[in-house]
């Protein structure tokens, strides 16, 4: 992997970005008993 | 003199030079002398080092001890969680004075009579059991029990950092730190006096004026407060050994005992605190007693309610962000009157540091808060919607001004302030975006949800709420409001950190990136959860994605500085010139402490009106003339009176201070003398 190239950078640091925080959310949701329920539906 | 040799020069004169700034206190020549008086005695033969380090450990578990006991004892049972007993209270109380009532009572022979005599209910005063003074007892002792937790906050919180900023001064060898936590401390030590002074004012207050409840919780807390009483002694004489001494024991072994005084001036400190607040949460949630008041746990059950750990958390936090904000006010009262540059490169470095303690401590306060407010309700939703749904849940909306107004004061200053650094003009341009983001969020925040209108107003507005900003009245758009202006806020903070920086690593753009992504996907993490799960959802979702919406928050801070030490590593630092700094910035300073104090009156106002009309939720009813929640008006102006109190005393605290760098010249030669 090239980390001089701008286009791998920015890849990898919204990726691995975006992993972590969807990985938090589901952490903390499931601490509380909560599925994330993403699929924009009204949660029972 | 003959010792001064033994001193290498450099150190002879960091030692004058920390001394010039530090006041007369701790002039040159007495400097000079203390130092070698204490190695005459030969105290720098004696291994400090260790001996620090033990008393450190000891002090350590003087505190650590009792609250793990405190937190792990189990069944310590809040009494009476949500329902109000008023109907019941007084007869069961009538039938606990009954041997026959008491559980006591149902054994045999005197064992029995003896436990149940010990049951003895909280009184029930009526009316004419209140002094009258002529005023309003309440209004009197609300003022001194203020002005006394303001300088105990006060007094507290600054030794905290005062202890830091001396241990980063001996890790880098900057003596500038040192000037810097002494100066601090001597404000701290000259308000000391004035926070013992209040603290008796307020107990003489209490005793006369609410002298049934006194007597209860003198009663329920028992040698308790004796406790608390020699720990304020032990206060008092570590306090002063630890101002006194800090040119005696200066360098060496010596040093690591003077930092053992002051980690020993937080210890007992903090146990002073959290004791303190035990008395505050038993008469908002009491535990280790029964129904009506008798005791019935021993001294951890009753010290451990259920909102005593919150309240701790949420005003040791507060504490150090006031503390901060109040010596930022010093910084910038010296910053303002300074004559020389160097006297303003010193204050504005101080105030800087200040800001640096406020507004870093404040970023996770409303965190706490909102633990403690869940801790309310859970303990007690009455009483949680008695604070946020009823007739207080508009000082929210005050409160939501008042912390805007710390938040855009806080990022003012850190603006302003990155004038003095030339490599600031590489991040000016984001200032504006920053400043849009914290207004916007600032209006969504203080906008009500309900407003109290005439019919024909509703009938205008189309109904009790407006069609457009009715949406952000409720709390989904104010979680995310807060949130997004403390990420802003932290981005200010970073930004102004990395103005006299350039970094050498050679993974600076991927850092940068990572960066800038995490601000990203955390201000959609936090829209996202605000806007789906608190709008589209239901409540139980409402309320569990704002824990993500924290956690977002809390991992751009904690990312952030992680980042930025490995990022900066061996760093080109810019020039920076203190000093040269805006005087409007340093009436930013001003208005932090301001904000804070009043913040603190609201709050403090609102905490303790959620017990209504008792002295001590649910089992010792207020039957003076003042048991109801005083109109918001009326309120209003206790805190601005206890405000406008609290800064004409903190002023002449810092008049105080500078009063002993002064020094009346000699009489003329031309005939005037002493005494003519």
């Amino acid at each position: 992997m090239n980390l001089n190239n701008p286009v791998v950078v920015w890849l990898g640091a919204i990726a691995v970005t975006v992993l972590f925080f969807y990985g938090l959310d589901h952490i903390i949701m499931s601490m509380q008993g909560l599925p994330l329920n993403m699929n924009l539906t009204p949660a029972q | 003199m003959m010792k001064s040799r033994e001193l290498p020069a450099g150190e002879i004169n960091k030692m004058i030079r920390v001394s010039s700034i530090s006041g007369p206190s701790s002039s040159t020549a007495k400097g000079r002398d203390i130092r070698f008086a204490g190695s005459r005695f030969g105290w720098h033969k004696l291994p400090w080092k260790k001996l620090s380090l033990h008393v450190g450990l000891v002090a350590i578990l003087m505190l650590a001890i009792p609250l793990f006991v405190a937190i792990s004892e189990p069944g310590s049972t809040p009494v009476l969680a949500s329902s109000d007993w008023s109907g019941v209270t007084q007869a069961v109380a009538a039938e606990a004075v009954t041997p026959a009532a008491t559980p006591a009572a149902t054994t045999d022979t005197a064992a029995g009579d003896a436990a149940s005599k010990e049951l003895i209910p909280a009184p029930q005063p009526e009316a004419k059991d209140y002094p009258n003074i002529g005023v309003s007892s309440r209004s009197v002792v609300w003022i001194v029990a203020q002005l006394h937790l303001y300088f105990g906050a006060f007094v507290l919180a600054v030794p905290i950092f005062v202890l830091l900023i001396e241990w980063i001064g001996v890790k880098t060898g900057d003596s500038r730190y040192e000037a810097m936590a002494h100066e601090f401390m001597k404000i701290s030590a000259t308000a000391y006096a004035i926070t013992s002074l209040l603290g008796g004012t307020l107990a003489f207050a209490l005793f006369l004026l609410y002298p049934d409840f006194m007597g209860y919780m003198m009663r329920v807390f028992g040698s308790q407060t004796l406790v608390y009483a020699a720990l304020f002694f032990s206060e008092s004489i570590v306090v002063y050994l630890y101002y006194y001494s800090w040119d005696a024991l200066r360098y060496g072994n010596a040093k690591w005992a003077h930092l053992t005084l002051g980690l020993l001036v937080n210890v007992v400190g903090l146990t002073l605190m959290v004791m303190s607040n035990a008395w505050a949460t038993f008469m908002m949630a009491p535990s280790g007693v029964n129904e009506v008041g008798a005791v019935t746990g021993n001294i951890w059950q009753i010290l451990k309610g259920p909102l005593w750990n919150a309240l701790n958390l949420h005003r040791f936090i507060a504490n150090i962000a006031f503390g901060g904000a109040v010596v930022g006010a010093y910084a910038a009262y010296r910053f303002l009157s300074s004559k020389t540059p160097e006297e303003k490169a010193h204050y504005d470095w101080m105030g800087y540091t200040a800001n640096f303690i406020a507004i870093l401590s404040f970023l996770p306060l409303p965190f706490a808060g909102y633990y403690l407010m869940a801790e309310v309700y859970a303990y007690s939703q009455t009483m949680g919607i008695t604070a946020m749904g009823g007739i207080l849940a508009w000082l929210f909306i005050v409160q939501a001004v008042l912390i805007g107004a710390i938040l855009l004061a806080g990022n003012y200053y850190l603006w302003s302030g990155m004038s003095r650094t030339e490599g600031s003009e590489r991040y000016q341009g984001y200032i504006k975006y920053i400043a849009f983001v914290l207004v916007t969020s600032f209006l969504v925040w203080i906008t009500p949800h309900t407003l109290i209108l005439s019919p024909a107003e509703i009938r205008l507005l189309g109904g009790a709420n407006h069609h457009i900003l009715g949406v952000f009245g409720i709390m989904p758009a104010k979680n995310i409001a807060v949130n997004l202006m403390l990420i802003f806020t932290f981005l200010s903070f970073q930004l102004f950190r990395r103005a006299d920086k350039v970094a050498v690593v050679s993974w600076e753009r991927a850092g940068n990136a990572l960066m800038v992504t995490i601000y990203a996907v955390a201000v959609f993490n936090v829209v996202f959860a605000g806007v789906y799960y608190g709008y589209f959802t239901n409540t139980l979702y409402k309320v569990g994605s704002s824990v993500m919406q924290v956690a977002s928050t809390l991992t751009v801070i904690i990312s952030g500085i992680i980042l930025d030490t490995y990022l900066y590593k061996g760093a080109r630092i810019l020039p920076s010139h203190w000093g040269k700094v805006t005087n409007r910035s340093q009436y930013a300073l001003f208005a932090l402490p301001v904000a804070f104090t009043w913040l603190m009156a609201l709050m403090g106002y609102v905490r303790s009106s959620v017990r209504t009309h008792w002295h001590v939720n649910n089992i010792m009813r207020d039957n003076s003339p003042d048991n109801f929640i005083p109109a918001i008006g009326y309120a209003g102006n206790m805190m601005t009176i206890v405000t406008i109190l609290f800064i004409a005393m903190v002023l002449f605290v810092f008049w105080v201070s500078t009063l002993s760098e002064k020094k009346q010249l000699p009489p003329e030669s031309s005939g005037q003398e002493v005494g003519q």
